[in-house]
């Protein structure tokens, strides 16, 4: 294989890992900037969505039908457990959030379980998605490019909601001073449990895009949660846009860290996110900097 | 008084005389206690499960038929998550707790090297049905460690025989970064370059790897022919999966020392024209094979899966050991299960007393999609002698 394919190929396939990082690390940056919790059931509603999507193909024959219904259904699931536990926490200190969105993770861990199975379930990506196409002759997946494409999409409308609308507008308000937009008459724990379902969503598509290369199987949430978590912290807990430069960053580290170095494969993530830490201690976007 | 103290005499003389039945009796229902810490979650979990399902099976199976010694049997099993840590800890619980002497389980490799070096002072038997690690049986090797499975190094050894007489000239290999994938890989170079071949190279990918991407294009670029898979569970789907996506297979043979149902099931058409190594599969030919199979369809509703007949082979040779020794007491259950032989689900196992390995073919299947079937299946392809499969005593690896 020649350089340039070489290049070609591999930017892209780091493109397409950044796509389904960011997935992750967008939802849960969101959730921190807004309520200021670390939400330890983010890779288990990324589960969730594979496992959702899964039951989607298998019972319509459709991927896209699962792109909707996952997301939604895992979203809603997300804000009804903001609505009915996480909200009576409000008052305490950091500590319950972690305690009780770890126990949840635990607890959809075994409903899945129970629900699904232990064996890996294989989500088919649709027909126009399976081929291959040839880029400077290398084979390369539509699946990926579909995955970057995707990645670009929701990265754009997220930022357009953010900016353009009101509930974008709140939700930015609601990061710098929730108590100044509550006293302005706006209800502040509606924009949390939109913003959690918001962010449970996100991971949810991002299960249902992953499970095709992954397969939807039980150790997609320990796995994920890491993952999103130093992506996060990299790009500045509660920043958008740092998610986003986390993902990427992340992403090309660990394609090329991985095809030169695979001994080190592990150590390139937490490599970038020591050194973030060392050079800018609240993350390349955060606040507290 | 009188009267009272010839009662007492008698009741004395008559407990007396009755006290060794009561005991036999009571001895007679004490359950034989197995003990199976294995990983019923984490990247092992899928394995863990299967082995669980096949202890159930033998201990139902056995149960239903008066027990063992005419002793029921009963299972203690306890996930591990797949940690050597909890592993040890888990199998001190079932030990000193629940009072096992007897282990079936430790799912992965990196955990039964954790464990045996306590079995010693538990006084307890480890009966391995998976173990794949080489060190276990060679220089890792306590005398209460016993393995009725192939082996790690065996069934590379398998791949090897058939790769000698294959067209493959170029190899790669890609395993999961742990003690079984490097221990495999290893044995598996050995053998290329002792067949005059060509190694290129070998990479390794940590557990729990999500995007193959960055290995598949090192695989393509490398310019073998064939390339040896060492994985396992989700690592292995999304190898499968990532690689059929990539049209590897049209380029490079893809060879791989385990081929399972789950992952062919995982993974669907992405398992086509995979070929691999068996430790077992439902097509085995063979009347116990087939007794064995139609128990399990009625059962179960399916065809049982690798790791679910090697447990119910590692419990025959256990059950047999026992028969044999009269009890499940590891001075006396070591000698006894050193020489058992029997005709399994594979054909015939000899347990070996130099170092406790199941002595046993070796055989290589092909993925291929058959009629009848709703899935692809592993069709058997090719069938090695015990001597050539077995390493020498304490070896893992092979002089010619």
């Amino acid at each position: 294989m020649d350089f340039l394919p070489f290049l070609v190929t591999q930017c892209l396939n780091a493109l397409s890992q950044a796509a389904l990082l960011f997935f992750l690390g967008c939802g849960l940056t969101l959730i921190f900037g807004i309520m200021r919790i670390v939400n330890f059931a983010h890779g288990a509603f990324f589960m969730l969505g594979a496992y959702v999507g899964y039951s989607t193909v298998h019972w319509t024959g459709n991927f896209w039908a699962a792109l909707i219904v996952a997301p939604i259904l895992v979203g809603a699931f997300g804000a009804a457990f903001e609505l009915g536990i996480l909200r009576q926490l409000y008052g305490r200190d950091g500590h319950a959030f972690l305690m009780v969105t770890f126990g949840l993770t635990l607890i959809m861990g075994e409903v899945i379980r129970l629900i699904w199975g232990v064996e890996a379930l294989q989500v088919k990506p649709p027909d126009s998605l399976s081929d291959i196409v040839f880029i400077l002759d290398e084979p390369f997946p539509v699946y990926r490019l579909f995955l970057v494409g995707a990645g670009i999409v929701v990265a754009v409308v997220i930022w357009q909601f953010l900016e353009r609308t009101r509930l974008g507008l709140l939700i930015r308000a609601t990061s710098q001073n929730a108590e100044m937009v509550h006293a302005l008459g706006t209800d502040v724990r509606l924009v949390r449990s939109a913003v959690f379902g918001i962010g449970c969503g996100l991971a949810g598509i991002g299960g249902v895009m992953a499970a095709p290369l992954v397969t939807a199987s039980l150790g997609m949430a320990p796995n994920a949660v890491i993952d999103t978590f130093v992506i996060v912290i990299i790009g500045g807990m509660g920043s958008f846009l740092g998610s986003l430069i986390g993902a990427v960053l992340v992403a090309f580290v660990q394609v090329f860290g991985t095809y030169y170095f695979p001994d080190f494969a592990l150590a390139f993530m937490y490599l970038i996110m020591v050194t973030v830490l060392v050079v800018r201690p609240g993350g390349l976007l955060g606040k507290e900097a | 008084m009188t009267g009272t103290s010839g009662f007492s005499r008698r009741t004395l003389l008559g407990a007396t005389l009755a006290s060794p039945v009561v005991l036999r009796h009571a001895l007679g229902d004490e359950p034989i206690k197995i003990g199976m810490p294995c990983a019923l979650t984490g990247p092992g979990g899928e394995v863990g499960e299967q082995m669980r399902r096949g202890a159930e099976f033998w201990i139902k199976f056995v149960n239903a038929k008066g027990g063992l010694l005419g002793r029921p049997i009963k299972l203690y099993a306890q996930d591990t998550g797949g940690d050597p840590a909890t592993a040890v800890r888990k199998a001190q619980d079932v030990v000193e707790r629940d009072g096992c002497r007897l282990l079936f389980g430790m799912t992965l490799s990196s955990e039964a090297l954790a464990v045996v070096p306590k079995l010693a002072e538990w006084n307890a038997i480890f009966m391995s049905s998976d173990n794949g690690d080489g060190r276990l049986t060679g220089e890792s090797f306590v005398p209460n460690f016993f393995r009725a499975n192939t082996s790690g190094p065996m069934g590379t050894r398998a791949v090897a025989l058939y790769l000698r007489q294959a067209d493959f000239k170029n190899f790669y290999a890609i395993g999961m970064d742990y003690a079984w994938g490097r221990n495999s890989i290893g044995v598996f170079k050995d053998e290329v370059k002792k067949s005059g071949k060509n190694f290129i190279a070998d990479v390794y990918s940590p557990i729990g790897t999500k995007d193959f991407s960055t290995y598949i294009t090192k695989i393509r670029q490398s310019g073998a022919d064939a390339c040896y898979i060492v994985m396992q569970g989700d690592d292995n789907n999304a190898f499968l999966s990532q690689a059929r996506q990539y049209r590897l297979g049209d380029k490079v043979q893809l060879l791989t020392e385990i081929v399972d149902l789950n992952s062919i099931h995982a993974v669907g058409d992405a398992a086509i024209g995979l070929i691999g190594g068996s430790r077992y599969t439902f097509t085995f030919p063979g009347e116990a094979n087939a007794q064995f199979v139609a128990a399990w369809k009625k059962e179960y509703g399916n065809v049982p899966d690798v790791f679910e007949g090697e447990q119910w082979q590692a419990c025959q040779v256990l059950q047999a050991g026992i028969e044999k020794a009269g009890g499940i007491d590891a001075d006396k259950l070591r000698p006894a299960l050193e020489t058992v032989e029997i005709d399994s689900i594979k054909g015939r196992v000899t347990m070996r007393a130099c170092d406790h390995q199941g002595v046993q073919k070796g055989f290589m299947v092909k993925v291929v999609q058959k009629e009848g079937f709703k899935e692809p299946i592993p069709d058997l392809i090719a069938t090695f002698p015990a001597d050539q499969v077995t390493p020498a005593c304490r070896q893992m690896t092979y002089d010619s």
